[in-house]
């Protein structure tokens, strides 16, 4: 019985704990929200204050991202900053929709209104 | 051989042989005023600088096909 209590107390707890704060959120719902903007550098950063949680969900794409811009450039023979600089140019040409947010090398946050072309970082010209 | 005290006269020749070494220097220094000036005045536009020295232009222009799949391949993280 103690155990059948322990185990209900530990589930409940979970499920509150998932339920007040917001659900870990995926890539989509990081841009939707405007919680995560694009940088020309190719990584992706919180915009303004946001949660422990969102942080550590865009540390861990950003770790995803570097992985994978170090096995490029390994292939490529470049160097991993020239990989996601090269990734960079490709993220702000398709993966900015109406509302999202990106970081230009000003470092000024601005949100993409899509009657206007996203503008492309220095590199990508 | 004369005595080497100084005089009116000495004193009114050298006199005149500054003002006009200062003369011919004030004119030099307004005659280059007027022609070629350093400006130090900021120029209109925005001072550009690209911080990326690291980043090769051509380079990341023949990354732009490999990247294109990377990112269409990896949906969840680009």
């Amino acid at each position: 019985m103690r155990r059948l209590t322990l185990f209900a107390a530990v589930g409940l707890a979970a499920l509150l704990g998932a339920g007040a704060a917001h659900a870990m959120q995926d890539l989509a719902q990081l841009r939707a929200s405007g919680q995560a903007a694009e940088k020309a550098d190719g990584y992706l950063t919180a915009v303004g204050s946001a949660s422990a949680q969102v942080r550590s969900q865009i540390d861990a794409i950003n770790i995803q991202r570097r992985a994978a811009y170090t096995q490029l450039a390994t292939q490529r023979g470049a160097t991993i900053e020239e990989a996601a600089a090269a990734a960079a140019c490709q993220i702000f040409r398709t993966r900015i929709a109406q509302g999202n947010r990106y970081v230009l090398e000003d470092g000024v946050v601005r949100t993409h209104n899509s009657a206007e072309p996203v503008p492309l970082p220095a590199h990508c010209r | 051989m004369k005595q080497p005290n100084l005089t009116n006269e000495d004193r009114d020749a050298s006199r005149r042989k500054m003002a006009r070494t200062i003369g011919l220097g004030l004119l030099a220094g307004l005659a280059g005023a007027a022609a070629g000036c350093v400006q130090v005045t900021a120029p209109d536009r925005p001072i550009v600088i690209n911080l990326n020295i690291n980043i090769r232009q051509e380079v990341v222009v023949r990354l732009q096909d490999d990247a294109r799949r990377l990112i269409q391949n990896n949906p969840e993280v680009f």
